[in-house]
């Protein structure tokens, strides 16, 4: 598609091209190709024709870098944007409704846990949950193309989450009037929730994580900077080569259009060269600071919840499913010294803190009800004030720092895209400047020749 | 396209629960020494020749208790009493979605029933203390595993004792006589199992009445569950036209499904007893010591009452057989 892109400016430019050609030329019919291409090469035997092979290659070299320039900076504000206002955002939604739902499953294994009619901050949560889960989901399907991995991700999700709240208001309602099946039903929504909606959420975890590198791509452009680089060079090196050429066969230092010309291809230069100095150091700036840590702190949210809800289940199972070994990996997935965290070591260090202490209560639950044999015990401290406080201080702590980290990244892609809408006009604007100052000077010495 | 998928996992399950026992052991493939193990040759897929052969065998029949108990608490030496008492609690396998026999009562979350009432009753010997029991939740295809594992003391679960099954534990004297019968839809115009032909008929994973499922002459389709508590969501969801095991446990669901009945007669004979490892048999005589004294002193008939007075009258208790 570059290719295509970079090819169409000249032919644009051929007409004046030809138009300049033809006083020159004698016979203004349709000429054969053949025929046009022997008299632009003869041009060059005379000087006039080479001043006028000069104007030509200046032109299409002067307009080409316009074009491209605009177009680079284009492609660059509309990639910044793209991150900032779609996959950024697909990230944080995926990344709620995926703990939304492990939260919910959590939070109702723990009612279940906690016996006879679920406490009222429970149920709260756990509607707060799916709440969330659902507003969330809205939310991604508005980013998502119908027919992409992600789209069908949001969809299987929608269902999902529909039949899994069902599932769970016939669990609540069953236990309501006292009969064991509640426990069946509500089993039967955490395996749903467990083996389908939240690998679905996952999934849409990860395919926004990958947009996110890919929106990185894009908001660099890194392959139209190439592009624009060698017309860059090759522009200012043709510019260089004409004033001497003109000032050696003229005997004039100066032709002062074409310095103009020159000027102005410099500030074009400068302009963009300071724009995208700019925005590479912005987007390094957003992904550091920003999206890197956003994507840490995700997954660790994730991990730490992971935790909560095999402590849960295992206990509810009783013994027929111990998930301990689960548990385990999640805790040594959990790494408090990641690199991409440093902008928020103070939100960590306490993280760290809050997690070893409720590791520390979670050995004890295990203790009692794997050692001891004390089940009663180790449900009353699972499901306890210690146990829950600090946990719901863990991941407190990690939706402050997420959310500070998501400010961070916001702030640094809007300026990434600063300036970048206003290159996109000036760029040719200031070509188009540039080739008509060209045109005026080197016409002038034409002239000469008349 | 679940329920296809479902489907499928059950004739699997069809196709593997075919040799000796519908829950196959852990350690299937190779065979631990120094227990009794199918007879070379057994391996062949068909439940009937493997059932012929373990016909042979009174399932109801088992250790017979050696004199009278010992005071609880004064368990005697290198006996597996002794080891549950320095451990301090018994351990039950048993399922928690059973009503009646052992579930999850949602008010006070202890798991409660006739089979942990017998479970109370072994720890009360030991023990002196009825609380000092650890119950275990467990799957039904895992019944005959936890028991070779060691990883609990008894499985008191509405395990059919059956020859198949003796194979691999011993079984302590039945405890309570159960037949198979199966719950349909209140509007469903079945008379019996035989009525349901093609349909699909929900049962626990690794159950006899799994097996005994496929054994209709008119072919009702079976559907394996984890347990029977999945079943009878199944059952409200639509998934299964029907559910069918001992009277017993569908009693307990058509208790919490006013929409649904049990119909026909019991179909098969289903005698319980409690799955007890082979390795210390003097711990499975010891626990036909204590049924022998529920039955005698009422204790069976109070339990009885409590849990399943609601279908009439206290019968006899089943009469202890020993081998």
């Amino acid at each position: 598609m570059t290719t295509v892109l970079a090819q169409r400016p000249p032919e644009r430019q051929r007409p004046p091209e030809e138009q300049k050609q033809r006083p020159a030329a004698a016979s203004p019919y349709s000429p054969p190709s053949r025929g046009l291409l022997r008299r632009v090469s003869g041009l060059r035997h005379h000087s006039p024709g080479r001043l006028q092979l000069i104007l030509a290659a200046l032109l299409a070299l002067g307009l080409l870098t316009g074009l491209v320039g605009g177009l680079t900076a284009h492609a660059a504000s509309a990639g910044t944007a793209g991150l900032g206002d779609r996959a950024q955002p697909l990230l944080v939604e995926a990344e709620t409704i995926y703990t939304a739902l492990a939260d919910a499953d959590t939070t109702a294994a723990q009612a279940f846990l906690a016996g006879g009619l679920e406490p009222a901050t429970l149920t709260e949560r756990y509607n707060g949950d799916l709440a969330r889960a659902g507003t969330a989901l809205t939310r991604a399907a508005r980013l998502v193309p119908d027919d992409s991995a992600a789209g069908r991700a949001v969809e299987g999700l929608s269902t999902g989450i529909a039949k899994y709240s069902a599932l769970v208001a016939t669990a609540r309602a069953t236990n309501r009037q006292g009969l064991p099946l509640g426990a069946s039903y509500l089993s039967a929504a955490s395996q749903l929730s467990r083996d389908t909606l939240q690998p679905q959420a996952e999934a849409l975890f990860r395919i926004a994580a990958g947009e996110i590198d890919e929106g990185y791509d894009a908001a660099r452009s890194s392959w139209w900077l190439i592009l624009l680089l060698v017309l860059v060079v090759a522009l200012g090196a043709a510019l260089f080569w004409t004033q001497i050429y003109l000032s050696r066969t003229t005997h004039r230092t100066f032709n002062v259009p074409l310095v103009a010309a020159t000027g102005l291809f410099a500030l074009l230069v400068l302009a963009t060269g300071t724009l995208f100095a700019n925005q590479r150091a912005r987007l390094e700036s957003a992904a550091r600071q920003g999206s890197a840590p956003v994507e840490s702190l995700a997954r660790m949210r994730i991990l730490v919840l992971t935790e909560r809800a095999d402590e849960a289940l295992t206990l509810a199972a009783r013994g027929s499913a111990d998930r301990e070994a689960d548990f385990d990996r999640a805790t040594a997935a959990i790494d408090f010294d990641d690199a991409r965290l440093s902008s928020v070591r103070r939100y960590v260090e306490q993280a760290r803190t809050l997690h070893q202490s409720y590791l520390a209560t979670h050995d004890e639950v295990r203790r009692l009800d794997a050692e001891g044999g004390d089940y009663d015990g180790a449900v009353a401290l699972a499901v306890g004030d210690r146990a829950t406080t600090t946990f719901n201080d863990l991941t407190g702590t990690l939706d402050q720092a997420i959310t500070d980290r998501k400010t961070a990244f916001t702030g640094e892609i809007g300026d990434a895209g600063a300036g970048l809408d206003l290159l996109t006009v000036l760029a040719p604007l200031l070509a188009l400047a540039a080739c008509t100052l060209a045109a005026i000077g080197i016409r002038a010495r034409l002239e000469e020749y008349r | 396209m679940r329920t296809r998928l479902v489907l499928t996992v059950a004739l699997l399950l069809a196709a593997a629960g075919c040799s000796g026992d519908s829950s196959p052991r852990y350690d299937a493939d190779s065979a631990r020494p120094g227990l009794t193990q199918a007879a070379p040759g057994q391996a062949q897929p068909s439940g009937e020749s493997s059932r012929k052969t373990a016909g042979s065998c009174n399932p109801r029949a088992s250790l017979r208790p050696t004199g009278a108990l010992p005071q609880p608490g004064r368990m005697p030496d290198g006996t597996w009493m002794a080891q549950i008492r320095k451990r301090g609690r018994l351990i039950l396998g048993t399922s928690q979605d059973t009503l009646l026999f052992s579930s999850r009562n949602p008010f006070t979350g202890q798991v409660e029933g006739f089979d942990v009432d017998l479970g109370r009753l072994i720890a009360q010997a030991v023990f002196g203390d009825p609380g000092k029991l650890q119950i275990k939740v467990i799957g039904y295809d895992q019944r005959i595993n936890v028991v070779l594992k060691n990883e609990v003391d008894l499985v008191a679960d509405t395990m059919t004792a059956n020859c198949a099954r003796l194979k691999d534990v011993d079984f302590s004297t039945i405890y309570y006589e159960a037949g198979q019968k199966v719950l349909v839809s209140k509007n469903s115009t079945a008379k019996s199992i035989e009525d349901l032909g093609g349909k699909r008929v929900c049962s626990a994973a690794g159950s006899t009445s799994y097996d005994n499922i496929g054994k209709v002459r008119s072919r009702p389709i079976p559907v394996a569950k984890a347990n029977f508590g999945d079943c009878l969501v199944a059952f409200q969801q639509n998934e299964v036209d029907a559910i069918s095991t001992d009277d017993t446990i569908l009693a307990g669901m058509a208790a919490q499904d006013p929409y649904a009945k049990v119909i026909g007669e019991r179909y098969t004979q289903e005698p319980y007893g409690m799955a007890i490892s082979k390795e210390h048999p003097e711990f499975t005589r010891f626990v036909n010591g204590v049924l022998e004294q529920a039955r005698r002193d009422g204790t069976w008939a109070k339990s009885y009452e409590k849990w399943l007075g609601r279908f009439g009258p206290v019968p006899q208790p089943p009469a202890a057989q020993y081998r």
